[in-house]
């Protein structure tokens, strides 16, 4: 199980870092602001694989404690914690030679949903109980 | 020998009319320039910096600083503060879109100078004295500024710092 985990966490954090990588992108091409002092594909990665990796150490400690129902239990807390760190960036109080700080917020609450998001979408891959639909 | 007299006080006047036209140099604000503040939070600065400087030690009878700041250009690193501190709350920039700073005398001191005059900010004017250094075409001073002097307080922020401690280095070219 903790193998099992471990990679659900690794790929999470990849897919994560990629579609932020992604994000980043578009939104220089929009803005044409630049944050790559604080923003880069090195830190995108960085924190996503280090999110994805403590959001699985919190399911392994969820399912253990509560078993089937600690799954459940993560999922919101996941959801809940990610909606809560959007406070964090528009909060924030970026060095005064970055640009435009007011267009940072619209660069980085998205990315703090990223790590659950993608988490939740591979989710399913790694359960090796599913439903089965029986067809007559 | 009264000719003579009249020839050499001529002379003396000529002489000494020569150094009336002695004029306080002119100076261009160059790239570089930064005014920041420190009120604990928040902190930043102000980007946009224009004006006339006439200064000379040599003459500072004639030297003057008339300088204006774009209260737009404030920047705290954040952008929700940005915007609060330009909205009516704060420095309201639509209606006070300067922060203006016109001496009315300057004087040499033990350390640098001291330039007297007026600053206004928030519709209100005030007399200040700002001690600076200028060394290597750089004018270099600091300045405490009350923000309750100047009106600069919504109410709803009784933890912030009352004075603002302002930097102010400004690089210049004739």
């Amino acid at each position: 199980m903790l193998k099992t985990i471990l990679i659900q966490s690794l790929v999470a954090g990849i897919l994560a870092a990629v579609a932020a990588n992604i994000y980043n992108q578009i939104y220089f091409f929009a803005t044409l602001v630049d944050y790559e002092n604080i923003i880069n594909p090195g830190s995108l990665v960085g924190f996503n694989l280090l999110v994805s990796l403590l959001a699985g150490l919190l399911y392994l400690l969820l399912t253990t404690l509560f078993k089937a129902k600690g799954a459940i239990i993560f999922n919101f807390v996941y959801s809940v914690g990610s909606f809560a760190c959007v406070i964090i960036p528009i909060a924030i109080t970026l060095p005064l030679s970055t640009p435009s700080p007011e267009l940072f917020p619209g660069l980085t609450v998205p990315m703090v949903f990223f790590p659950a998001l993608s988490w939740m979408t591979i989710d399913p891959l790694f359960k090796k109980v599913g439903f089965e639909i029986k067809t007559n | 020998m009264k000719k003579l007299n009249y020839l050499l006080t001529v002379a003396v006047l000529i002489f000494v009319s020569a150094f009336t036209f002695i004029q306080s140099q002119d100076w261009k604000v160059a790239e570089g320039y930064s005014i920041k503040f420190d009120g604990g939070d928040p902190s930043g600065e102000f980007s946009e910096l224009k004006g006339t400087i006439k200064f000379d030690e040599k003459n500072l009878a004639d030297a003057k600083f008339d300088m204006t700041l774009d209260v737009a250009s404030i920047n705290t690193g954040n952008g929700m503060k940005n915007t609060h501190a330009k909205s009516e709350k704060w420095f309201d920039a639509e209606k006070y879109p300067t922060i203006a700073f016109t001496s009315s005398a300057i004087t040499k001191t033990s350390t640098g100078f001291e330039a007297k005059g007026t600053l206004e900010m928030h519709g209100v004017k005030k007399e200040v004295i700002i001690p600076f250094t200028f060394d290597n075409n750089t004018f270099a001073g600091n300045i405490e500024v009350n923000r309750f002097d100047f009106g600069l307080d919504d109410g709803k922020h009784p933890k912030m710092g009352t004075i603002l401690k302002v930097s102010i280095t400004v690089p210049v070219t004739k």
